[in-house]
């Protein structure tokens, strides 16, 4: 009787293990290798795509400025010192009017007042600096270009800084504060005194400017 | 001893962002296979860009965002409403925009007493076509508070005339019909107009698309 209780049992085991091991893995042996290799091949795909985009994300993180930059704001006339995604300096400036001006005696050449749009750099950082007027500053206000280049030297109007970056255009003072937040220059970027000195001492030379 | 542990385990636990990755695209699934797969189509592309001094366009159909980038940074972001292409497909690829909206701009008066007036914001297009080079054109439309039938009916116009224009245009070159890959974005006026500002002549433009899952 107990040998047969024991028989019972372990046929009964037997049974049980058989069932279970068919309900995990309910394939016939050679499908059951094509799932796990195709399975395998998948996660190894995914795992190489996971890889990958992680690669390309940090390529594109290192090229990304790690010193503090400035963000110019055209349309809504912004200017921003940010470091990383921190903004460390918030300013109201004055950029390009858009508005255009011929060219005496060249019929199809004209200024356009536009601040440029793009990536510069901080090419030179002067204090107390000088305007040198250049030929539309007296064609505008309807006069003679001057030959005597000593004529073209303002001093005073452009603030205590100015920073520049490139083909003429600067970040400088102004002496018409009213008019911050407005489009009104001919491409340079106004700022107050009070953020031209903050941008002045965060900025150096190199510092990148990106405008939009 | 303790004081040591205190420390690293106060350190480990306040400086959660130090160790964190930097993710391109923070909506990605990372188990979506296709999705990875566009995903770093973009950022294939988009490296070759921001290695360059310069800003670009990120159009994100799966983030629904318009960007102007530079270096990788985010300068600017505008949501997208809606957005429409039948030619999903041919979206991939670096384009560059061969002219920004046109824009009507004044004229300095030399001598002119008074201050002239500017270009603004609100001198801008809302609603027009990017032409880019590869052959792809982007309709940007703008979206009204209360859009009506009659707005839905001109972009549905507008989609038919795309189509007749490229119908007619295969008739009478002779040659097999490949149409310009053509995608629609719906935004904000005031956005359409902001974009409008912000785009330059030559400026590259990537499109992140949805896949199918």
């Amino acid at each position: 009787m107990r040998r047969l209780l024991l028989a019972t049992s372990a046929v009964v085991l037997l049974l049980i293990l058989v069932v279970s091991t068919r309900s995990i893995n309910p394939a016939a042996p050679g499908d059951s290798q094509a799932v796990h290799q195709a399975g395998v091949q998948d996660n190894t795909s995914l795992r190489t795509l996971q890889a990958r985009y992680k690669t390309l994300s940090k390529q594109l993180s290192q090229l990304m400025p790690r010193e503090p930059y400035i963000l110019v704001d055209t349309a809504r006339n912004r200017l921003y010192v940010k470091r990383h995604d921190e903004v460390v300096l918030n300013a109201i400036a004055s950029t390009g009017s858009g508005t255009i001006l011929d060219k005496p005696g060249e019929s199809k050449s004209q200024w356009i007042f536009d601040t440029p749009r793009g990536e510069f750099l901080v090419k030179t950082k002067l204090a107390n600096p000088t305007w040198i007027k250049p030929d539309w500053a007296f064609i505008e206000e309807g006069l003679a270009v001057p030959q005597n280049a000593a004529e073209r030297a303002e001093q005073g109007v452009l603030g205590d800084y100015a920073l520049g970056f490139g083909k003429g255009y600067f970040i400088h003072g102004t002496l018409y504060t009213r008019l911050l937040g407005k489009n009104v220059t001919h491409g340079c970027i106004r700022l107050n005194d009070s953020d031209l000195k903050g941008v002045y001492q965060l900025a150096r030379v190199g510092t990148p400017i990106m405008i939009f | 001893m303790m004081k040591l542990c205190a420390i690293l385990i106060l350190f480990v636990f306040t400086t959660p962002s130090w160790g964190k990755d930097f993710e391109a695209f923070p909506d990605l699934q990372l188990s979506d296979v296709q999705g990875l797969k566009e995903a770093t189509r973009v950022l294939e592309e988009e490296l070759k860009l921001a290695a360059r001094p310069q800003t670009y366009v990120l159009i994100d159909l799966v983030g629904s965002t318009i960007q102007i980038k530079g270096r990788g940074i985010g300068l600017h972001q505008i949501p997208i409403i809606r957005w429409s292409s039948e030619s999903r497909n041919e979206l991939k690829g670096i384009h560059k925009l061969v002219a920004r909206p046109s824009v009507v701009r004044r004229k300095i008066d030399p001598g002119a007493a008074g201050e002239q007036e500017p270009i603004s914001l609100a001198d801008m297009p809302a609603d027009y076509v990017l032409s880019c080079s590869p052959s792809m054109t982007i309709a940007v439309v703008p979206s009204t508070a209360g859009e009506t039938l009659l707005r839905g009916a001109a972009i549905l116009g507008k989609s038919w005339w795309h189509h007749v224009q490229h119908w007619a245009s295969s008739l009478f070159t002779d040659t097999p019909s490949t149409p310009t890959p053509h995608l629609q974005l719906t935004i904000a006026a005031d956005h359409a107009q902001s974009l409008a500002w912000s785009l330059v002549d030559g400026m590259s433009i990537v499109i992140r698309r949805p896949t199918d899952k």
